[in-house]
């Protein structure tokens, strides 16, 4: 019985394996071999993981000074699958301008590299811009000489701009031209914002699992939710926009239902399985748990007795009822053999009563999509998601691109077709292109980076997930994991000497000398200028050795008012919610550094947190302080708080500022 | 002079002694706020009271800790009283009674009304439309005579928010927050993508300010704010920082209201209280999984039943789901075994599934079951001759067997529907003499809503009296109905038996041979050419049924794979054996025929619990079961928790056999996995109508009305989730759920501080009884029950 479904396994393997081309023939002959073993050795099985918090462990940071004033911190996966062998893998990189201290209060995350990401060739523009073109070409960039940053997070509005930019170009220009030029640069720009997302996704993905600690090596929690927060909110229309408080409620927050939409799919599918007969396994991919998981077939098993209909269990499921259909019955695909116990439910190695049983995967699930298990591998139909995702893309290329239909002269057709997309998905329909592509966009890397899934089931399933690639400018994620490596490299390097990045973080840092103490009209003037000239103009000061002291202390500045302004938020009586003495060390430390300060806007919001703090508090010492810091503010005691500031800043928590200004009298 | 000198000292002292007992007498407290939080697990609420943030420097909840935990008062052990869900926890909250609404939906099953107490739609609506005035379950409470809390303040001294037991909307705080939702800032938070508030964080904006600006005006001596925020994030997420980060929030609304007490005029005699209704069952990193009772009752194995639900089963994949009225939601089966097609009229279970991790079953009389089944077969014109006589035989007999109690429910019902319509006539009269326009002062003392509150009832009254008709037409039909031996039946089933209707409540026999169907080879005479009822209908076990569920896909380790505990149904009085003589009320605990409890109740209200095997109702409907030592594994695992606190020198089962009182019983028992669970399902099962009072001056037979009213929405059986499963079919609750005895679901935060409320960390366990009469009593009120009171010292 065994030899036979050998046999028949080879069989299919072989079948499919023979519509691609020759030179993957030897390869997929071993996949086939190994395949054939793996179905009679039961411990050779699929990863299966209970509930719990994804493995941070899988996930590690490596720190590399930069110059001794920044770091670069580097996300590896450990022991992940790179090619046909196993090691640590370099994902994600991130610059943390320190400023040469070890006080984490004046530090910045200011770039983040995606060390898979790649800027596209001629090549793969040019393809992307041919209608109705939806196969990837080769497999990518081989270079990893490209060290442009997925993003700059010091001024996510640029992109905001640039995209509202060509829109306008795509609407005002474009649109009205030919049709070919209309359609071909629609088709340009859908390809290259999927693939802009896709990496974005990609990070995010990667940056969910990563680690994190106040400890030097690692990004602290805050760190780490504002940067995933950035670039969520730069797959959003005007997400860029959002400032550094929203950046970081709204990162919180997007964990927060991440990790619910996860719950609740997970939940689902697992009721659609028992309901319709079929075996609901969690996978753990890549260190990542309860994020996907398979449905499984028992073969020869009779079909549940049910008192309901299950069609739309079925259309919840995106896939055809197994029991009634004559391919299962004929399968001749991979067929595992797995331990049931007498309930038909999963059983662990060794466990009493426990029989084998031949198990047929039926489809793999992303559990991320937002509203119900999104189906990204069919297991009996090869092209079902692809077919999916063609159509509907053709569809928007037909009308926005072909004929030409606009969301302001025809804005009727899209309330239709939005009212159709509403009934639809409450029908279980997965409607939503971008959460479909960032769904798709985790799962093709962590399906890469794992080496934990059983070996024929992640060929197969990979196969299956290949196709899926419907960008031209995207690709082959086993190519981009190689090309970390040396882009990782490269990185490093420019890190221990090149100046490459002593450069960009000495720009950077004259970049945000220039914007302190700006008010909000010449910010939005400068940004404007910037995109204007295409990046080319950037409000800097001059180069000049104060700059790092300068820097860090507008740093110390804009923290000490960040928490003192969220105290003032917070709402009466600040003293209940922090330490009085922390307050007041806050209080007294602004107060010493505002001496220097010219600018008007920095001094009136540091008037205003402080007289919000002083009324809010009851603790008189509080109040005591913050009307000598609002007195110095205005002048009345300028003089001794000039020459205070520096000795207050260097005084032992506790110390008042009439303590401090005593003394300097 | 000296005369003069004696009469001002006696004077004096008489003053003075009265002025001291008159402040003896009066209250410290004059003002009541409390934070009403739905969902909070008090071990959580207090543990992380207790933890300290090393980046403040102070408790991880601030205020909490502040307010409560350094200057007032700490309930270390309250529990929810019965089972752990909102409806029936907040109604004994609110007026510190005895249950009288147990679930969170109730059926009245001869009319299939449904008492939906968690919808505010239908409520908003209504109030817009100037048809109702209460929540539905304030209407019950106000039938049974039961005052809320609020009602011992007048109208104007009353600011209360959106919650269960509301009397009233407010219509300014619903206009101001959507003006809020649909302010700039909102939009523009809306396009950039940043996370908008929803219209329940800008309702409770809204609220909030509302209830700050009401701490100003001294007239306002009762407010209260309700948040189900920390409930909705418990059965979303287990998450602990997600739950942490709801718990920061409400720590800071307690900062911002005590700050406003504090600043008030009447900070002084201000309490200020922090409620939850019942704990929530997070576990980090389980999931709770859900096992679909409506699937199994659909099933053949579960009898084919047509199910009514009063929501949607996975209502986000249905346009239908977006109903907001909804109330009655039927799934019909595909393996009826009778009434296929016909689920509109004859849906034979009625689920409440809202408890989560309980659910409560209603079944349509196994007797109407089995008359049904008959008239359909004495329908058929090809029925052999002696299989009719047999089965005429059959129904007639049936029918004879519930005569003398139907016909004595149709007299008794009927003098209660002319009381009825009595009253209807009076209300009508007084109704008409109502002016119509009310004038700003009569508002503001709500005359106009006590005005609605009257012809809202009127019309409650009016529908009610219609049903009951109806169904009383159907009970006399069945009485006067004779099968005929030799003809086929060719009058309408719909005539005889009503439709939406179950019929009286199942005995435990029924539900231990239920029957859901004919025969696969249709009716069977036996020997003596009578109908062989055991081999001519297809029975069902609801017990071992239910208990012997398993499921197939389990991927958690820490949940077991049989998803239902054990039922919980009422004996009945009368079929309570010599064995348990002393006992007043008997309540069965099924966990398999070999687990089983009995909780017995004296007429003292005293308390035992007996271990027994294999009950059974005989058909005389005396109770029999064999008595079972206590070992592990019996329902509310009692005999094996660690955490039983029993005197010192008494064997666990000699303690727990024996009759106790309840205090005795809570003190033993709060601590164990199943919390106060036997206290629990006394509660719950208790006959209901020793709990209605009925409004005082009620006409007896209207007081007997409103008793049966309440007896008619008690289900067959409770069904209790395994730990980390639940019922829920709605959506999903992966996050955690409540509703059974677990002490993690049944825990919950009692916290007061101001007013004089010394601070302390009370030990001793107290329930949700205690609640009102002690808040009553330290504001001067009479307590609803005295001996509830909480002595704080």
């Amino acid at each position: 019985m065994e030899s036979q479904l050998q046999g028949q396994l080879l069989d299919s393997i072989r079948k499919r394996r023979m519509r691609f081309k020759v030179p993957g023939l030897m390869a997929i002959l071993l996949c086939g071999a190994t395949a054939c073993v793996a179905a009679d050795v039961p411990d050779q099985r699929p990863q299966t993981a209970a509930p719990r918090e994804n493995g941070r462990s899988t996930y590690y940071w490596q720190s590399k000074s930069i110059g001794d004033t920044a770091q670069l911190l580097t996300l590896f996966c450990h022991s992940c699958r790179l090619g046909q062998e196993d090691g640590d893998v370099p994902l994600v990189a991130v610059l943390r301008d320190t400023v040469g201290d070890n006080n984490p209060e004046n530090d910045r995350v200011t770039y983040v590299w995606l060390l898979t990401y790649a800027r596209l060739n001629a090549g793969q523009r040019l393809l992307s811009a041919v209608p109705f073109f939806y196969w990837r070409v080769g497999s990518g960039s081989k270079s990893g000489k490209d060290t442009a940053p997925l993003m700059d997070l010091t001024a996510p509005m640029h992109p905001v701009l640039s995209e509202i930019s060509r829109d306008l170009l795509q609407w005002t220009t474009l649109d009205p031209l030919t049709m070919p030029v209309r359609a071909s640069s629609r088709a340009y720009r859908t390809n290259s914002n999927d693939y802009e997302r896709l990496h974005l996704q990609e990070a995010i993905g990667y940056l969910r699992q990563a680690p994190y600690s106040d400890s030097s090596s690692e990004l602290t929690h805050s760190e780490l939710d504002t940067v995933i927060a950035r670039l969520e909110l730069r797959t959003r229309l005007l997400g860029g926009f959002a400032s550094q408080r929203q950046a970081e409620r709204f990162g919180a927050a997007a964990g927060f239902e991440q990790e619910r939409i996860r719950s609740r799919n997970w939940e689902l599918l697992r009721q659609c399985a028992e309901r319709t007969g079929l075996l609901f396994e969690p996978l753990t991919l890549a260190g990542t748990s309860d994020q996907y998981a398979v449905l499984w077939l028992r073969l020869g098993a009779s079909p549940p007795v049910s008192g309901v209909s299950l069609g739309p269990v079925w259309k919840l499921l995106n896939i055809k009822d197994p029991w009634e259909d004559e391919r299962v019955r004929n399968w001749r695909g991979p067929v595992f053999m797995r331990a049931l116990d007498e309930s038909g439910s999963f059983a662990p190695d060794g466990f009493p009563g426990a029989r084998q049983a031949r198990l047929m995967p039926l489809a793999v699930y992303s559990l991320n999509y937002p509203k119900l298990p999104l189906l990204l591998v069919d297991f009996r139909d090869k092209l079902h998601v692809r077919r999916h995702e063609m159509t509907q893309r053709a569809i928007n290329e037909i009308t926005s691109g072909v004929i030409g239909i606009s969301h302001f002269t025809n804005w009727y057709y899209y309330v239709a077709a939005d009212l159709y997309d509403f009934v639809v998905s409450r029908h279980g329909a997965a409607m939503d292109t971008s959460a479909r592509l960032d769904c798709y966009s985790q799962f093709r890397v962590e399906l890469a980076l794992d080496h934990s899934l059983n070996s024929d089931l992640r060929s197969d399933i990979q196969i299956r997930v290949n196709s899926l690639a419907i960008n031209p400018l995207e690709g082959a994620v086993d190519r981009e994991v190689q090309v970390a490596k040396t882009r990782y490299e490269l990185l490093e390097a420019m890190s221990d000497g090149g100046k490459f990045l002593a450069d960009r973080i000495d720009k950077e840092r004259r970049a945000e000398l220039a914007d302190f103490g700006e008010s909000k009209k010449a910010r939005a003037a400068q940004t404007l200028l910037h995109d204007a000239t295409f990046g080319v103009y950037t409000h800097r000061v001059k180069s000049d050795f104060a700059n790092l002291a300068e820097l860090e202390r507008e740093r110390r500045i804009q923290y000490q008012l960040n928490f003192l302004d969220s105290l003032a938020q917070a709402g009466p009586r600040p003293e209940v919610i922090y330490e009085s003495s922390r307050i007041r060390a806050s209080v007294n430390e602004l107060s010493g550094l505002m001496a220097g300060v010219r600018s008007k806007p920095v001094r009136a919001h540091a008037a205003t947190t402080l007289a919000e703090i002083q009324k809010n508090s009851a603790d008189a010492e509080l109040q005591s302080d913050c009307s000598f810091a609002l007195a110095a503010l205005k002048g009345n005691v300028g003089s001794a708080r000039a020459g205070s500031g520096a000795m207050v800043a260097a005084l032992p928590g506790g110390v008042t500022a009439s303590e401090a200004a005593a003394a300097v009298k | 002079m000296k005369r003069l000198l004696a009469f001002f000292a006696v004077a004096g002292g008489l003053a003075v002694g009265a002025c001291a007992q008159t402040s003896a007498l009066n209250p410290a407290a004059r003002r009541l706020v409390i934070l009403k939080v739905d969902g909070l697990n008090a071990d959580l609420l207090y543990r992380t009271m207790r933890e300290r943030d090393p980046a403040t420097g102070k408790s991880r909840l601030p205020w909490f800790s502040h307010i409560f935990g350094e200057n007032g008062a700490e309930f270390e052990n309250f529990y929810t009283r019965g089972i752990s869900l909102s409806a029936p926890s907040w109604s004994m909250l609110d007026t510190g009674r005895h249950a009288i609404i147990r679930g969170n939906v109730e059926y009245d099953r001869y009319t299939g009304y449904v008492y939906d107490y968690l919808n505010f739609f239908p409520f908003y609506i209504g109030y817009a439309r100037k048809r109702e005035v209460d929540m539905p379950g304030v209407e019950v409470l106000d039938r049974a005579g039961i005052p809320l809390l609020i009602d011992r303040f007048q109208y104007p001294q009353v600011l209360q928010s959106f919650q269960l037991y509301q009397r009233g909307v407010s219509w300014v705080s619903l206009k101001h927050a959507l003006e809020r939702r649909f302010s700039s800032k909102f939009l523009f938070a809306t396009v950039e993508s940043t996370g908008a508030p929803t219209m329940d964080e800008v309702l409770a904006q809204q609220t909030e300010h509302d209830l700050l600006n009401g701490l100003k005006q001294s007239r306002i001596l009762y407010l209260d704010f309700y948040t189900g925020d920390i409930d909705h994030e418990g059965h979303a997420t287990n998450q602990p920082a997600a739950l942490f980060f709801v718990m920061r929030r409400l720590d800071a609304l307690a900062g911002r209201l005590w700050t406003a007490i504090q600043d008030s005029g009447l900070a002084a005699q201000t309490l200020f209280v922090a409620v939850s209704d019942h704990g929530m069952n997070n576990e980090p990193d389980v999931f709770s999984q859900s096992f679909s009772l409506p699937d199994l009752l659909n099933s053949p194995e579960g009898g084919g039943h047509h199910v009514l639900t009063n929501r949607h089963q996975l209502q986000e994949f249905k346009i239908s789901g977006l109903d907001p009225l909804v109330r009655r939601v039927i799934t019909p089966s595909t393996a009826s075994l009778y009434l296929a097609g016909q689920s509109s009229q004859y849906p034979t279970a009625w689920l409440d599934l809202d408890g989560n991790e309980r659910a409560a079953a209603h079944l349509r009389n196994s007797d109407l079951n089995k008359l049904h089944i008959l008239l359909l077969q004495l329908s058929r014109s090809g029925l052999a001759p002696a299989l009719r006589a047999a089965a005429a035989e059959c129904v007639d007999e049936t029918i004879g067997r519930h005569r003398s109690a139907w016909t004595r429910t149709a007299s008794e019902l009927d003098e209660e529907l002319r009381a009825l319509q009595e009253a209807i006539e009076q209300r009508k009269s007084t109704v008409a003499q109502e002016p119509r326009n009310r004038t700003a002062t009569q508002q503001d003392r709500g005359e106009d809503k006590a005005a609605r509150r009257q012809r809202e009832e009127l019309q409650s009254w009016e529908r009610e009296r219609a049903e009951y008709a109806s169904y009383l037409a159907h009970l006399r039909a069945l009485l006067a109905f004779r099968a005929d031996r030799d003809q086929p039946f060719r009058g309408s089933i719909t005539r005889l038996i009503a439709e939406n209707s179950l019929g009286d409540n199942n005995t435990i026999r029924d539900l231990q041979h239920y029957i859901v169907g004919p025969a696969a080879g249709g009716l069977v005479l036996d020997a003596s050419g009578k109908l062989d009822e055991a081999r001519s209908f297809r029975f069902v076990d609801y017990f071992s049924l239910l208990v012997s569920q398993r499921v197939r896909n389990n991927p958690q380790a820490a949940l077991s794979a049989q998803p239902i505990d054990f039922v919980a149904a009422r004996l009945p009085d009368a079929g309570l054996t010599s064995e348990s003589d002393a006992c007043r009320h008997a309540y069965w605990l099924y966990g398999g025929p070999r687990k089983q409890l009995l909780i017995l109740t004296g007429s003292e209200g005293q308390i035992a619990v007996r271990p027994v095997r294999d009950l059974s109702e005989d058909a005389d409907g005396k109770i029999r079961a064999s008595p079972l030592n206590w070992e592990a594994g019996l329902p509310l695992r009692l005999f094996e928790d660690s955490e039983l606190n029993l005197p010192p020198g008494i064997g666990r089962s000699a303690w727990l056999s024996a009759w106790h009182t309840e205090s005795e019983w809570m003190e033993a028992i709060h601590r164990c996995r199943y919390s106060n669970g036997v206290i629990g399902v006394i509660e719950e099962l208790s006959p209901v109508e020793d709990n209605v009072p009925g409004p005082s001056g009620l006409a007896p037979l209207l007081l007997r009305y409103e008793r049966r009213r309440r007896e008619l929405v008690q289900p067959d059986f409770h069904v209790f989730a395994a730990d980390h499963w639940n019922f829920n079919v709605r959506n999903f609750n992966p996050g955690g759920n409540h509703g059974a005895f677990f002490r993690i679901s049944t825990h919950s935060i009692w916290l007061m501080a101001g007013a004089g409320v010394p601070h302390q960390r009370i030990d001793k366990p107290y329930d949700s009884l205690n609640f009102a009469s002690t808040l009553l009593s330290l504001l001067g009120f009479a307590p609803p029950i005295p001996d509830r009171v909480v002595q704080i010292k």
